[in-house]
């Protein structure tokens, strides 16, 4: 889904011009209005209702030429047409980029947690099944951004379908993969491709746990735990 | 004209004007002899007449317990459905087809249901299209519609960039069109109006760009506004500001009312759920509590007073809007006959309060959770928040999923069992804080995974708010198990709501599956039910198709 559009958030502002607007607001506008336009001395411009209501950049172009003289803004009548144009684009970048969520990105590094520590937790609570030069050599390249890693060590869902082996009235045992599991059907793929259905509550199922140490461990971690872990596994590349 | 003299609909000319600029097209059909009409007297605490669904909820108790008892455990069997409408030629923006969150009203035989930009008039015994209301909006989100408000033949109806429209109940034609909320701050609506005496309730979501939160009384023949109560105190110095840093913070604070209240008549009390706070993944330019979003109030529904409150999730910081229905009921206590209020609120309590006082009697988490955000409860019953557990830069676990332990979905309570009925989940998931500044802006973060994902129906029971059953549904993901939608209960024993693809019908003592049948789609809205021509008929909206369920389908 196209973030932007369901949020209903009007035009896109050009990109472009935001980029060249940049470095013209931080040169005319920071000093009172703030780093990224989060308000100082003058108002903030990315909650302005001026600058939300502004579709085509005529309202935000008609303050920074008259100026507010009675709040004490001075009109800025050496920017250029261009140059105001830029400007306004800059600030309903700024509003795209803190109203559409579908943008946010998480933190590239990580500076919370010790590896040592981590080093010590993995020791102690993962190495029974696992091992940085076996299974999980290279992780840390392969999950390099932190929240994709601390994800992926919280919970490594496998892929579905899941296993399962299905016990009918009559006592057949049948190996599979779910197709469907629910609280009326269980639907079984069988090694040949072909599936069988049977109400749920008539069969027994066993599903096996591959990450039943995993689930033990969720209510067990703290924060600091999953930051230890995470940057330790973030150095095994 | 400027474009913001039409936004902000404040003058007359541009509201003509743009009325006739966009004015959509009722489908021209001859009117029925006259227009449906809801005699006001209808609409009650509880024991609502059964020929009719008169409000989102169907009484004012937000029970969703219906008195009917054909649909029962020994006829239960036999229900078919009898009818199906499948809404075509609507395409939602950014989304595709449309999806059924609204619980249609039914009046005189004629069924109102929504979803976004469009309202639907069914016959209720065929199915047939009586008319349709099309809306093009500028703007707004468009992630649900749940429904009409209904006072006397006038439908009233919300669109997601602030509309707030007249129609009538017999044509689908527009009486007028009042501005109430500016889609260009982020603001839209999409919550079902609620009707008490000559007061149209409504109120607004949006918190992608950090504005107030309002609730408004309308005038039913007008439109025009009676009273607007403020979700944060207006100015500091006012009851409630001590709980924010600077009047900023309170002007940008949230609190949206994007779902149905409930009213008690008797007491002359409305009781509305607050969203969550804004930011709303970033508390650190938000120090306090930031009353009153969050939370419960309790508001005198002819001049917006608030009379008390109570906050379901002081300083949220995981988008835990307390906006879930609060239940309405009576019951006896140590030989006391007590009016109280219940809610599953979204931050995985449970609370049960004395609605005359706001006083709590049960504050504990319903779900198999520690709800680790918070510390315990403070002297009023409110949870205290865990600042270890707001979001963090590189993550902070909760055990409480993202979404809450519940949402929107409508809850149910019988007065038979004296248990409260939720669809809840479980898990945990990573709070994440992108916007480190001192003033952080918009969501500010977010809340990733869902790790160890249950779905379950859980009964609480009122008195301790200790689940005395539990359903947990079997499968995960793609394999199709998990609750959907609402709930509604019946004197006939029955409990109905989503499980997996099906409309599920369960032993409300007990949990034990009774019945379900297939549908397109899981679930999507709160079951309804009501009787017409002497049948009872149960009501189901999953995903674009209405049904309608009768015994052998007649």
């Amino acid at each position: 889904m196209d973030s932007h559009t369901a949020l209903g958030l009007g035009r896109l502002p050009d990109a472009e011009a935001a980029k060249r607007g940049e470095p013209i607001y931080n040169q005319n506008c920071l000093a009172c209005h703030g780093e990224a336009g989060r308000g100082g001395i003058g108002p903030n411009l990315v909650r302005s209702v001026i600058v939300l209501h502004d579709e085509d950049d005529s309202e935000i172009a008609q303050v920074i030429r008259s100026g507010r003289p009675q709040a004490g803004m001075p009109p800025f009548k050496q920017l250029t047409d261009a140059q105001v144009h830029d400007v306004a684009e800059y600030l309903h970048q700024l509003v795209e980029l803190a109203a559409n969520r579908g943008l946010y990105k998480g933190a590239e590094t990580m500076t919370s947690g010790d590896p040592e520590k981590g080093k010590a937790f993995f020791a102690a609570n993962c190495a029974k099944c696992h091992s940085v030069t076996g299974d999980l050599a290279g992780i840390g390249a392969k999950y390099a951004q932190p929240s994709a890693m601390l994800s992926r060590i919280a919970w490594p869902a496998p892929k579905p379908p899941r296993a399962a082996t299905v016990t009918t009235a009559d006592g057949k045992q049948l190996k599979g993969t779910l197709a469907h599991y629910d609280d009326f059907e269980t639907t079984l793929t069988l090694p040949d491709g072909s599936t069988q259905t049977w109400p749920t509550d008539s069969i027994k199922i066993e599903i096996p746990d591959p990450i039943a140490g995993h689930r033990a461990l969720l209510p067990k971690y703290s924060d600091d735990d999953l930051h230890n872990i995470t940057r330790y596994l973030l150095t095994i590349k | 004209m400027s474009k913001r003299l039409l936004q902000s609909g404040l003058t007359t000319l541009a509201a003509t004007l743009l009325l006739a600029a966009t004015l959509p097209v009722a489908a021209q059909q001859p009117a029925a002899a006259a227009s449906p009409s809801l005699d006001l007297k209808s609409l009650r605490l509880f024991d609502k007449p059964q020929d009719i669904w008169p409000t989102y909820n169907g009484d004012y108790s937000g029970q969703r317990f219906a008195t009917l008892t054909e649909v029962n455990q020994k006829t239960i069997a036999r229900l078919k459905t009898k009818w199906a409408y499948k809404i075509d030629g609507v395409t939602i923006r950014g989304s595709g087809n449309p999806t059924i969150k609204s619980t249609p009203l039914m009046v005189d035989g004629v069924l109102y249901f929504t979803v976004p930009d469009h309202v639907f008039a069914v016959d209720a015994r065929t199915g047939k299209e009586r008319w349709r209301f099309d809306f093009e909006d500028h703007g707004g989100h468009v992630l649900g519609q749940r429904g009409v408000g209904m006072y006397g033949k006038w439908i009233y109806f919300l669109t997601p960039d602030g509309w707030f429209i007249s129609l009538d109940s017999g044509t689908g034609k527009e009486r007028w069109r009042k501005k109430v909320a500016d889609e260009k701050l982020q603001y839209f609506t999409t919550m079902a109006a609620l009707i008490v005496k000559n007061h149209v309730i409504i109120g607004v979501g949006g918190d992608a760009m950090d504005v107030r939160g309002y609730l408004e009384s309308r005038d039913p023949e007008t439109g025009e506004l009676q009273w607007h109560w403020s979700t944060a105190p207006l100015k500091m110095g006012d009851p409630g500001s001590e709980t924010w840093p600077t009047q900023a913070a309170m002007d940008h604070g949230g609190g949206m009312t994007w779902m149905p209240g409930t009213y008690d008549p008797e007491l002359n009390l409305l009781y509305w759920g607050t969203g969550n706070t804004n930011p709303v993944y970033a508390g650190q330019g938000r120090k306090g509590a930031n009353l009153y979003t969050d939370a419960i109030v309790a508001l005198n529904p002819d001049t917006g007073r608030m009379v008390w409150y109570f906050q379901g999730s002081p300083h949220d910081t995981h988008d835990w809007d307390n906006v879930e229905t609060p239940i309405l009921f009576d019951i006896t206590l140590d030989g006391k006959k007590r009016k109280l209020l219940a809610q599953a609120a979204r931050c995985g309590y449970f609370f049960v309060l004395d609605r005359e006082t706001g006083k709590y009697l049960v504050s504990r988490p319903f779900t198999d959770t520690t709800a680790n955000w918070s510390l315990g409860i403070d002297q009023r019953g409110q949870p205290i928040p865990n600042p270890d557990k707001d979001p963090k830069v590189d993550g902070s676990m909760v055990n409480v999923p993202g979404n809450g332990a519940t949402n929107w979905p409508a809850p149910s309570y019988s007065p038979k069992t004296q248990l409260f009925y939720v669809n809840a989940s479980e898990g945990y998931t990573v709070g994440y804080l992108y916007d480190t500044s001192p003033d952080p802006q918009g969501y500010a973060g977010g809340a990733s995974g869902h790790f160890d994902a249950k779905s379950v129906l859980v009964a609480v029971d009122v008195k301790t708010g200790k689940a005395a059953w539990r359903h947990v549904a079997k499968g995960e993901g793609a394999e199709g198990g998990s609750m959907a939608g609402g709930i509604l209960t019946t004197a006939g024993d029955l409990l109905f709501t989503g499980d997996s693809n099906r409309l599920a019908a369960f032993d409300p003592a007990t949990g034990k599956i009774l019945w379900s049948q297939k549908l397109n789609t899981p679930l999507t809205n709160g079951p309804s039910t009501w009787t017409i021509d002497g049948k009872q008929n149960v009501i189901v909206g999953a995903g674009d198709t209405l049904y309608a369920l009768t015994l052998d389908g007649k």
